[in-house]
């Protein structure tokens, strides 16, 4: 009966259970180091690249140069370094990732509890407007609205984070649902608790884990979708980010080029991050899915 | 077991596949096919209404216009009327169009035909969509018998022997009762060009024939294929398998990547296109009624001066368009270079951030706390490389005096939109020249902003300039061409110093051909010329294929062979294969 909240509160509310039980998963644990580096890098690397050196108006190597000792990723179509810029595009491809993914979660959420706590009418309109998105392709979508609205970093973090709630929104429904049809719920009601100390102090803390091991894995896909959505040539091109530099690889002709150091490096970086976000976001459901 | 014996069919497919062109060939005589690759859509094939390029483009191999321009030096030369002459007034011409010429069905070339195309222009107002302007000035055409055309203009008219309008057969278009339905694709189509359309297939292919009474002389190959591809990468890459033959517009970096590859010549023409930067000068209508959102600021022309000067020019041409361009100045690319201009030193505003600066300050514009003095906003295409990483130069160059520029790519569409809508403040575009200068200057006259409406008139800029249109209406009428040349330089130099755009870069067209399957391309200028977008079809028509004898026979025989046999070995081990398999099996049961 309170089995789940027991512990719910013995691994994540105390923390040291909720912590050891994911360094026990040794995945997860290399997929957060490897987080952790990348933030690190994103974060500090960006103010020891001197300005002029991304400046295309101001370097002065030769474009297209094979890795070597100088820059030992090459160059670009404009001689920068692609070594400089797989460092300076971390910074935005995590930006966009996490806030996409926060705003995706956040809907997801807000969605999922309404309409699982109210029922009746609202969840009927709800639940229509989420399949609505959820048989729409999102990428199709995603496409339209960076479109439609003026080009920017913004436009992005908005067309991913309204196009990859619906997911989250029926998850959290289901899982609303079952808390809410738990006694403890049915005793906080009889007592006198309203929606608000209902949705707020018993379905939302039920809620939250499997929200937080959502948003990790929506990160993922939403660096994914960032990446994509630049190579469309639909992000903010004075921006670089991995998916931009992959776009402008292609734009400038580094197949024909044969230039592999300008598309192979954001591209491992793509595959990188998003493995570590994945292997973290397992890693914690397994930690924190109740099991009955 | 049945892995293994499909496996080994597939092997035989491929195998039979590839030797199937040769196979092909063995029967009846091959026809030479040029095979080029092509990006662009075709908006229509009626030359009435076809604005595209590439429409344009195929519409000169489909129709002579009465005039033309040579190919080694475009002066004019004989089109469908071989002989003109103006009155002493310039008000009348007199065009004799010789017998003798046919259409590619056979009927004769006559003075009804040209007088019939110029009159449903001036009696159509959808005919006249593409090519109106050459017509405007006109007060009657008539045939006066079936050699002479004499056209009646009101005012003198300079352009009257670059009228660059494709002629049309009196016999099939009189039967046509609406030129705005009429697709023009009643295959074969009937023509005075050089080639006939024969196929078209919208987003996949155009096929042309060699028009075999063309008076020129029929062409020196048998058909013309047009191939679609999704962008220049794969079409540069289709043409260093030798799927196609010829490619034009490449990128430097596709250019480049050609160098030293067997079978490929390559060539580095000066194009007839200009890159510029709009900068939005206070946009209004012919009422002068302003339209559009464009930051006050830039209707000082200090600041659009300050704009032009900030912009290092050099560089793009040299980081950019990696060395292939020229140095924009004047409206004409050097490739006229009658009627080019260049600003002398006086006029030069050479790349100074500095002085920029300090002209921003002494307009009235100061830094404010942050070191920005007002945002704009730049306009491009997404997709185009040009404009991607142009748009990263500028932003820097303009935040180095303190305008923060936000960059937006959009689609050709929206771009569209956005200046013609003038919700620009600034934006990139880009015009292909003509011989005659006319139609690029006439862009820039008050008359070409649009209507109250919005609509009608095609500004490129919203540039109107009292001083500017003198000069215009100076130009048309001026019949001494050394004293015109010196008008239309003028003009240009009054559009370089009020700046509604700055000309960036004159863009070399970088083509490139299989010289193993064609030899030799007639280019338009001899020297430095372009094969594809000519003012003309020369590039085309010229083509001469290489060495037939020795490509088409010889050496795909012995391949042939192998192939055969090596088809006849496999289907033979596959066969018997099967045979035990099916034996064993039944002996199994």
């Amino acid at each position: 009966m309170t089995g789940f909240r027991t512990r719910w509160f013995s691994r994540v509310g105390r923390g040291d259970g909720a912590v050891g039980g994911f360094l026990a998963h040794r995945a997860g644990v290399a997929g957060a180091v490897v987080l952790a580096v990348a933030a690190l890098v994103a974060v500090i690397a960006p103010l020891f690249i001197p300005a002029d050196a991304l400046d295309v108006t101001r370097v002065s190597d030769a474009p297209w140069q094979a890795p070597g000792l100088g820059h030992w990723l090459g160059t670009d179509h404009a001689g920068r370094s692609v070594a400089l810029l797989v460092v300076q595009g971390a910074g935005t491809s995590l930006f966009v990732g996490l806030t996409a993914a926060v705003l995706s979660v956040g809907i997801g959420t807000l969605v999922g509890i309404v309409s699982g706590h109210f029922g009746g009418l609202a969840a009927g309109v709800l639940l229509r407007v989420t399949d609505f998105f959820l048989v729409l392709p999102a990428l199709v979508l995603a496409i339209a609205l960076s479109t439609v609205l003026p080009r920017g970093l913004g436009t992005i973090v908005l067309a991913i984070g309204l196009t990859s709630w619906p997911s989250t929104a029926r998850m959290v429904r289901a899982q609303t649902l079952t808390i809410e049809a738990r006694p403890f719920v049915e005793r906080a009601r009889a007592l006198g608790g309203g929606h608000g100390h209902v949705i707020g102090r018993h379905v939302l803390p039920s809620v939250l884990p499997l929200v937080l091991v959502n948003a990790t894995l929506a990160v993922a896909s939403a660096i994914v979708a960032e990446s994509t959505l630049a190579f469309l040539g639909l992000g903010d091109p004075t921006r670089i980010s991995w998916g931009a530099m992959v776009h402008q690889a292609q734009l400038h002709g580094a197949v024909p080029q044969r230039a592999w150091w300008y598309l192979l490096p954001p591209g491992l970086a793509i595959v990188v991050v998003v493995l570590a976000f994945t292997l973290v976001g397992r890693a914690l459901e397994a930690v924190v899915t109740p099991k009955r | 077991m049945r892995v293994k014996s499909s496996a080994l069919l597939a092997i035989a497919t491929t195998l039979g596949v590839s030797a199937a062109p040769a196979t092909a060939q063995e029967q009846a005589p091959t026809p030479v096919i040029l095979k080029v690759a092509i990006t662009q859509q075709i908006d229509s094939m009626n030359p009435f209404l076809a604005v595209f390029q590439s429409s344009t483009e195929i519409g000169r191999l489909m129709y002579d216009y009465l005039t033309a321009y040579a190919a080694d030096d475009q002066r004019v030369t004989e089109g469908l009327a071989n002989r003109w002459e103006p009155s002493a007034d310039k008000l009348t011409w007199t065009f004799t169009v010789p017998e003798g010429k046919k259409w590619s069905d056979g009927q004769p070339i006559t003075a009804q035909d040209v007088a019939f195309t110029y009159n449903l222009m001036l009696t159509d107002e959808v005919a006249r969509t593409a090519n109106g302007s050459f017509v405007t000035n006109f007060a009657s055409v008539a045939a006066t018998d079936d050699k002479t055309v004499v056209v009646k203009t009101k005012a003198p008219q300079v352009t009257m022997l670059a009228l660059d309008i494709p002629i049309v057969p009196k016999h099939v278009w009189e039967k046509v009762t609406s030129v705005k339905d009429y697709t023009n694709e009643q295959m074969p189509v009937v023509g005075s060009g050089p080639f006939v359309l024969t196929e078209h297939v919208a987003g996949q292919f155009i096929k042309l024939k060699a028009n075999k009474n063309y008076w020129r002389g029929a062409a020196k190959y048998d058909e013309l294929h047009f191939v679609y591809f999704q962008n220049s990468d794969a079409a540069v890459q289709a043409l260093a398998k030798g799927e196609v033959d010829l490619v034009n517009r490449m990128a430097p970096a596709q250019y480049e990547s050609l160098e030293g590859k067997a079978g490929v010549t390559r060539n580095k023409a000066q194009g007839r296109r200009f890159t510029e930067l709009l900068i939005n000068p206070g946009a209004q209508t012919r009422t002068g009624e302003p339209i559009g959102d464009g930051n006050p600021a830039l209707k000082d022309v200090r600041v659009r001066r300050a704009i032009a000067q900030a912009i290092d020019l050099d560089a793009l041409v040299s980081r950019v368009n990696l060395g292939y361009a020229e140095k924009g100045a004047g409206l004409v690319p050097p490739v006229f270079d009658k009627w080019h201009w260049q600003p002398g030193t006086s006029e030069q505003r050479e790349f100074d951030p500095a002085a920029a600066n300090a002209a921003l300050d002494a307009a009235g514009f100061p830094r404010r706390p942050d070191g920005t003095r007002f945002g704009l906003r730049l306009i491009g295409r997404a997709g185009r490389a040009y404009d991607e990483q142009a748009s990263e130069y500028l932003k820097r160059s303009m935040s180095e005096i303190g305008i923060p520029l936000d960059v937006r790519l959009v689609t050709d569409n929206q771009l569209n939109e956005v200046t013609t809508a003038a919700t620009y403040d600034l934006a990139f575009s880009g015009w292909a020249t003509n011989v005659d200068p006319d139609f690029i200057l006439s862009l820039h006259t008050c008359a070409q902003r649009p209507g109250a409406d919005g609509k009608g008139g095609t500004t490129d800029a919203y540039f109107c300039d009292e001083t500017y249109d003198k000069l215009y209406a100076q130009q048309l009428s001026e019949f001494d061409e050394g004293k015109r040349v010196e008008i239309v330089k003028q003009m240009q130099a009054r559009f370089y110093d009020q700046v509604p755009a700055v000309v960036l870069a004159y863009e070399n067209a970088l083509e490139a051909y299989r010289s193993d399957h064609f030899a030799r391309f007639t280019t338009q200028p001899a020297e430095g010329g372009v094969i594809m977008a000519q003012n003309g079809m020369w590039g085309y028509y010229g083509a001469e294929p290489a060495g037939r004898a020795a490509q088409s026979s010889g050496s795909r025989w012995p391949g042939l062979v192998l192939g055969g046999v090596v088809i006849a070995g496999l289907v033979v081990v596959s066969v018997l294969y099967a045979r035990r398999r099916n034996a064993t099996a039944g002996e199994r049961e």
